[in-house]
C-alpha cells in the first residue's frame, strides 16, 4: 500500500514537469510573437508623445519626456483641420458599410433562397469576381466615373457598395443563410410573408452574427482604404484620414512626424470602437433553437 | 367551415423522376385523413403540394370548388405545423403566434383576443412572452399547433408533428391532437410514419407507396380487410405473418391450400386462375392460437425462439418445422420459456392470401 502510494507521486512528478515546462516554453513563444507584432504599433504610440528629434534616433518604446504636441499639431497643422477628415472617413466608412451589408444582404438571399432561371451560373459568376485584382478595373471604373462627374466626391467610394460588388461578403452570408433552416421560410410562407418580408422580419433577425461580420470587415477595410479615396479625391477639403496622414509626410519639405504619429493614433479609435460594439453582436448571435433538430 | 380537398391524378416529377404517380383522392369535409408510408413514400410530398409549399407537376387540386394549383400558400386556406416546428427563434411565443394574422394587417385587439383564445386552448397563456429556446419539446409543439390556430384555418396539415417527442408526451399530444380535431371540426390532414399514430387517429387512412396510394379507408376497414400485402404487413404490430402457399384444389366448399407442409381448407372460393399457383398466406398475431385443438386448422408444434412479455400480453417468435417464422400474440402473462415446443392453430377464417401481384384474392 505504502509502497504503491509513493510509486504514484514518483510516475507523475515528470510529466508535470514536463508539462510545466511545455507550458513554460508556449507562453515565452506567444509572448515574444506578440511583443513582435506590436511592436510597431508601440512604437508609433511612443513616437506620437515623444520630441520630434528623438523619433528616429532611439530605438527604445520609452520617450525621455511625454508631450502632446504632436496631437495638437497635428490636428490643426495642415490646410484643413484634421477632424475635416475624420467627418470625411466616417462617412464615406459608414454609409459604405450600410450599403455593403445590405446590398449583400439582399443578394445573398437571392443567391440562398429565391429560385431564378441561371441561379447557379450568376453565382458562379459572382464568385469568379472574388479573383479579379482591384487595379484590373481601376481604370474602366475610374473613366467611368470621370464620365458621370462622380471624381472628386464621395459618390464612387459608396454607391458601388450598395450595389453588392463584395463577392466575399455575399458568399460569407449565403453560406449563412443556408444554415438556417428551410422551414422557418416556408413557415413564413403559410403566414403569408412575401420574399421581401421573409427577408426582413425572418432571416436578417437571425444573421446578426454574419452581418456583423459583414460591418466589421467593412468599416475597417473602408476606413483604412488608401488607393480609392487617392484615386478619386482631389480636393484636400474631401480627404480622407489616410489621405491627410500623407500630408503630413513632404517629400520637399521637412515632415511633422510627431504629428503624423499622433493623428494615426487618433484614427485607430474608432475602428477600435466599431470591432468593439460589433463584435458583442457576434458573440450574442441568436442561435436558431426554435427548431428541434 | 369543414373544407373538402379534392386530389384529382396528382402527379410530382423532379426532372425525369417522377417521385407521385397520378393520385386521386377525396378528403370529406371534417376528416381527419392520415398519410401514411414508409419513408420516401411521397407522404410529405403529397402535403407539401396541397399546402402549397410544392409545386404541382400535374394533375388538379380543388379545395372546396377552387382549382388551386397556381394559388400561393398564404392564399389557400391553410396552416401547418412542422416536424421540426419551425417556430421563430427570435421572437417571443406571443410574436410566433401573431407574426401571420400582423403579416395579414389585423388590428392588434384582434391579434390580442385570438392570440389569448389559441393560448387558452392549449393551456400555454404562462408561457407567451418565453422564447422557444426557453420551451421544452412539448411545449414548443403546442405553440406549433397555437400558431395554426390563431389564423382560423380552414385546413389543418401536419407533417410528422410528434416524432420529435419522447413515447409518453407522443401519446399525450396525439389525444390533444385528436381533442382538437373533435373541438374545432376542420378537415385535418395528418403525415407519419407511424401506424399506431394512423390507427388511433384517422376517420381515413391513406396508406403510401412509392408514390401510389395502396389504399384508402377507414383504420379498422384497412387492418381488417388489407387490399395487398403491402397494406397487410404495413398495419399493425406486431407485423402479419406471413407464409408461402400453394393452392392445392377447389372443392365444393371451397379452396384447399398447403401452406407449411400441412393442407388447409380455407372454406371459401378464392378469384385464382388455376391450381398449383404460388400464393402467400398472411395470418394476423392474434389470429394464431396456441393449444393442441386451437382453432379449426392445426400449425403443429413451433419451437419458441424469443419471447416479450408485454404485462396485457405476451408475444412469442416461433419457427414452425418447415422453418417458417411465425409470431404469435396472446392475451395475458403466459409461462413459455425460449425453447419449448408450442401447439400452434389457426381459423381460416382470419387467414389473407395474396397472389403473386401482392392483391388480396
Amino acid at each position: 500500500m505504502t509502497s504503491s502510494a509513493a510509486a504514484i507521486p514518483a510516475i507523475h512528478q515528470p510529466a508535470e514537469r514536463r508539462a510545466l515546462w511545455r507550458s513554460i516554453l508556449i507562453h515565452a513563444l506567444l509572448i515574444g510573437a506578440s511583443i513582435l507584432m506590436l511592436y510597431p504599433l508601440l512604437w508609433m504610440l511612443s513616437g506620437s508623445v515623444r520630441p520630434q528629434d528623438e523619433i528616429f534616433g532611439s530605438s527604445s518604446l520609452l520617450p525621455s519626456s511625454i508631450s502632446f504636441d504632436g496631437f495638437v499639431r497635428g490636428w490643426s497643422g495642415l490646410q484643413v483641420s484634421f477632424g475635416k477628415f475624420f467627418l470625411n472617413s466616417l462617412i464615406i466608412a459608414v454609409l459604405a458599410t450600410i450599403g455593403n451589408v445590405v446590398g449583400c444582404s439582399i443578394t445573398a438571399f437571392a443567391f440562398a433562397r429565391l429560385d431564378f432561371r441561371g441561379r447557379n451560373f450568376w453565382f458562379a459568376l459572382m464568385l469568379g469576381t472574388l479573383m479579379l485584382p482591384y487595379h484590373v478595373t481601376l481604370i474602366p471604373q475610374y473613366i467611368l466615373f470621370l464620365q458621370i462627374g462622380w471624381v472628386n466626391t464621395f459618390l464612387p467610394l459608396i454607391v458601388p457598395k450598395y450595389l453588392a460588388t463584395d463577392a466575399f461578403f455575399i458568399f460569407l452570408m449565403v453560406q449563412f443563410f443556408r444554415g438556417i433552416p428551410r422551414e422557418l421560410d416556408e413557415a413564413a410562407m403559410m403566414d403569408g410573408c412575401s420574399p421581401w418580408r421573409i427577408y426582413w422580419k425572418i432571416m436578417l433577425p437571425l444573421s446578426l452574427p454574419v452581418l456583423a461580420t459583414a460591418a466589421i470587415f467593412s468599416f475597417i477595410w473602408t476606413w483604412d482604404d488608401f488607393f480609392g479615396p487617392l484615386i478619386y479625391l482631389n480636393d484636400i477639403n474631401t480627404y480622407t484620414i489616410q489621405l491627410g496622414l500623407r500630408s503630413f509626410v513632404d517629400s520637399t519639405g521637412q515632415s511633422d512626424w510627431s504629428g503624423l504619429f499622433a493623428m494615426s493614433t487618433l484614427s485607430l479609435i474608432p475602428v477600435f470602437l466599431f470591432f468593439l460594439f460589433f463584435q458583442r453582436l457576434l458573440i450574442e448571435g441568436i442561435a436558431t433553437t426554435g427548431l428541434k433538430r | 367551415m369543414a373544407t373538402r380537398i379534392e386530389l384529382r391524378q396528382i402527379v410530382k416529377s423532379y426532372g425525369t423522376l417522377q417521385a407521385i404517380h397520378g393520385i386521386d383522392l377525396t378528403i370529406e369535409p371534417g376528416e381527419f385523413t392520415v398519410f401514411v408510408g414508409p419513408s420516401g413514400c411521397g407522404k410529405s410530398t403529397l402535403l407539401r403540394m396541397i399546402a402549397g409549399l410544392e409545386e404541382i407537376s400535374g394533375g388538379d387540386l380543388f379545395i372546396d370548388a377552387d382549382r388551386m394549383n397556381g394559388v400561393p400558400a398564404s392564399k389557400r386556406g391553410i396552416a401547418m405545423v412542422f416536424q421540426s416546428y419551425a417556430l421563430y427563434p427570435h421572437m417571443s411565443v406571443y410574436k410566433n403566434l401573431a407574426f401571420g394574422l400582423e403579416t395579414a394587417g389585423y388590428k392588434r385587439a384582434e391579434i390580442d383576443q385570438r392570440v389569448a383564445q389559441a393560448a387558452d386552448i392549449l393551456q400555454i397563456q404562462h408561457l407567451l412572452q418565453r422564447r422557444p429556446k426557453a420551451l421544452s419539446g412539448g411545449q414548443r409543439q403546442r405553440v406549433a399547433i397555437g400558431r395554426a390556430i390563431v389564423r382560423e384555418p380552414k385546413i389543418f396539415l401536419f407533417d410528422e408533428p410528434l416524432s420529435n417527442l419522447d413515447a409518453e408526451l407522443r401519446v399525450q399530444m396525439r389525444l390533444e391532437i385528436a381533442k382538437l380535431h373533435q373541438t374545432l371540426g376542420n378537415t385535418m390532414i395528418y403525415v407519419t410514419h407511424d401506424q399506431v399514430e394512423a390507427m388511433t387517429m384517422a376517420d381515413k387512412i391513406v396508406v403510401l407507396r412509392d408514390g401510389r396510394v395502396m389504399q384508402v379507408g377507414a383504420p379498422l376497414d384497412l387492418y381488417n380487410r388489407p387490399a395487398n400485402q403491402f397494406v397487410a404487413g404495413f398495419l399493425g404490430s406486431p407485423k402479419m405473418n406471413f407464409l408461402p402457399a400453394r393452392l392445392d384444389s377447389a372443392a365444393s366448399g371451397g379452396h384447399t391450400i398447403s401452406v407449411a407442409g400441412r393442407t388447409l381448407d380455407l372454406g371459401r372460393r378464392l378469384a385464382v386462375t388455376g391450381p398449383d399457383e404460388a400464393l402467400m398466406m398472411g395470418v394476423r398475431p392474434e389470429h394464431v392460437v396456441l393449444g393442441e385443438n386451437a382453432g379449426p386448422a392445426s400449425l403443429g408444434l413451433a419451437r419458441v425462439q424469443h419471447v416479450e412479455q408485454l404485462g396485457g400480453e405476451t408475444i412469442l417468435h416461433t419457427a414452425l418445422d418447415q422453418g417458417d417464422v411465425l409470431t404469435v400474440s396472446s392475451a395475458g402473462q403466459l409461462a413459455i420459456r425460449p425453447g419449448s415446443m408450442v401447439p400452434l392453430g389457426l381459423d381460416p377464417a382470419f387467414c389473407h392470401l395474396f397472389g403473386a401481384d401482392g392483391r388480396v384474392l
